[in-house]
């Protein structure tokens, strides 16, 4: 199953890079973001960039947002192309199909944030020197859990919603908004709840510090996404499928 | 293989408050075209699918090489190939992607992938467009290279949805010349649907007609020909038929059309007027009549009396 869903992978890498090198339909914008993310905002934020805590919350976003741009498309795109039926007729199974497609939208999430992280890296050690701040190793090796946690929290998400719309734009929209709605529930949560709950959870992420947040909420991702994945697994069966 | 390759019996197939499949029971041996014909939503590409695996019977049995596809669905789908109704192939890949990728999911070695590639881009005809994007291609391109992928593993079953459409008539040729040898030498079984009826009854040595999702007619395409005629009369006559004749004869109450048919006097009678009333008309006027009998039905006559029985061709 693990060389099947990586054959999917391939050919799905196949198809992104092939958008890429055309400039097609977005190949320009990626650019535009890698200039923007990995050198002009670098530049603007200064020697200490690498570590300011805000990453942490712009690196995960970043990774969510470029993975959901490829896990909408999933299978509802095969279904809008009249691609999936082909696919579900060869030997390959319904979970190495699904897995296959999670896999590659999640490495594209991650190797975009990645490469904008070096960049950037780069820039600031360029522009400032021996001024640039590193980033520590337990600094580093948290973010990269938080970004593949993310990454698969949100594939797992999209693949849903992906196999239920009849179209891939319909298929963005929808998760657009539950993207919207899944990042601004746990702020407008934490809004409603007594002042004394609140003072208490300020001081327990306080004492975790940072890359505890971050293992924390890796942690709670990853889980979110086994969940999902498996939702998504039951429900993509051949003879179940709507083949459009 | 001994027993057949595909085993059909009482298959019904509902979709909320459509039949599709109406107790069809057939079976298709191996080693031969197969043709499934039938009109625009007679229930042929649902048999495709129950037969992969893709969609289950409501209710009946289905064997597509010894196995179930509701159960074996794996294992049936690893021993066919497809072309569906819809082409399948990844447009923003290059005919070779396209191939590679299937070759892999095949599990071809690289060296046999390689070979397998170039031959049968080779023998369709598209090895020097091989890495342009297929989503340039024409519509027959396509077509040749989604066949291609259907063959690519060399699977001992082959499902293709109507191949030659949008193909011209030299490819169409062509490509009916692959599927005969790749039947008559390499023993694949290949089940065909198309609308193409001449197509229909030159390649296939079986054939199945279907009629909103019931099973109207199955056998040879000959057998399906015979005990029908299509409404004419061929008169061999010794002497007496002139133009004048034939002529007087089109005049004639219930004749709807005389005229020459190779050495014979060919009469499309309207309802009306029986032949022993045109035996002795023509005797009457002196045709020297040697045989008389009813015309056999072509294909397409068979085919549309089957699908459609108001057809206007009689048993």
């Amino acid at each position: 199953m693990i060389r099947d869903t990586w054959t999917v992978a391939h050919k799905e890498w196949m198809e992104i890079l092939d958008q890429f090198m055309r400039f097609r339909r977005g190949g320009w914008s990626i650019l535009l973001v890698v200039f923007f993310l990995g050198i002009f905002v670098p530049l603007q934020l200064g020697p200490g960039w690498a570590n300011f805590a805000v990453m942490f919350f712009y690196w995960p976003f970043l990774t969510s947002s470029m993975t959901s741009t490829i896990v909408s498309d999933s299978v509802a795109g095969e279904r809008e192309r009249h691609t999936l039926e082909t696919l579900l007729s060869t030997r390959l199974s319904d979970a190495s199909i699904l897995l296959g497609k999670v896999l590659a939208a999640v490495l594209y999430g991650y190797a975009f944030a990645l490469s904008n992280l070096a960049i950037g890296m780069i820039t600031v050690h360029v522009r400032y020197g021996d001024r640039a701040e590193s980033m520590s190793a337990e600094r580093f090796f948290a973010l990269l859990a938080l970004l593949g946690a993310s990454a698969f929290f949100v594939a797992g998400l999209g693949v849903l919603v992906s196999l239920r719309a009849a179209t891939v734009r319909q298929a963005q929209q929808l998760f657009g908004v539950i993207l919207l709605v899944a990042t601004m529930l746990p702020f407008g949560l934490t809004q409603v709840l007594p002042t004394e709950m609140r003072e208490r959870l300020a001081a327990a992420t306080s004492d975790l510090g940072i890359e505890g947040i971050a293992w924390w909420t890796s942690a709670a991702c990853a889980a979110l996404a086994v969940v999902l994945l498996t939702v998504a697994i039951r429900r993509f069966r051949r003879g179940d499928v709507d083949l459009g | 293989m001994t027993g057949p390759a595909i085993r059909v019996h009482d298959l019904v197939r509902d979709f909320r408050n459509v039949r599709a499949l109406d107790h069809v029971t057939m079976d298709v041996p191996p080693g031969i075209v197969f043709g499934f014909l039938g009109p625009n939503g007679a229930g042929k590409t649902t048999l495709i699918r129950v037969l992969l695996g893709l969609a289950k019977p409501t209710s009946g049995y289905v064997e597509v090489l010894g196995r179930n596809p509701a159960r074996e669905g794996d294992a049936v789908r690893a021993s066919t190939g497809a072309l569906l109704e819809h082409h399948g192939l990844y447009e923003r890949l290059s005919a070779r992607q396209n191939l590679e990728f299937f070759a892999r999911i095949w599990r071809m070695p690289r060296h046999t992938r390689d070979t397998r590639i170039h031959e049968l881009l080779s023998r369709f005809g598209l090895w020097e467009r091989r890495e342009e994007v297929v989503g340039t291609w024409s519509r027959g391109m396509k077509q040749r290279l989604a066949v291609a992928r259907a063959v690519l593993h060399r699977p001992p079953l082959v499902f293709l949805d109507e191949p030659t459409a949008g193909l011209d008539p030299v490819a169409s040729a062509s490509l009916r010349e692959e599927l005969a040898r790749l039947a008559s030498d390499e023993g694949v079984t290949v089940f065909l649907t198309t609308h193409n009826l001449a197509e229909a009854e030159r390649l296939c040595a079986l054939v199945g007609v279907v009629r909103r999702g019931m099973l109207t007619g199955f056998g040879t395409p000959d057998a399906l020909r015979m005990g029908r005629h299509s409404g004419a009369i061929l008169v061999t006559a010794s002497a007496g038929v002139t133009d004048a004749l034939i002529e007087a004869l089109g005049m004639v109450e219930g004749v709807a059309l005389a005229t020459r048919a190779g050495g014979d006097l060919r009469i499309e009678v309207r309802n009306g007027v029986t032949t022993p009333d045109l035996v002795r008309w023509l005797a009457a006027q002196g045709v020297d009549i040697e045989e008389v009998r009813p015309e056999r039905a072509t294909f397409e006559e068979a085919f549309l009396s089957l699908v459609d029985p108001a057809s206007g061709t009689t048993q």
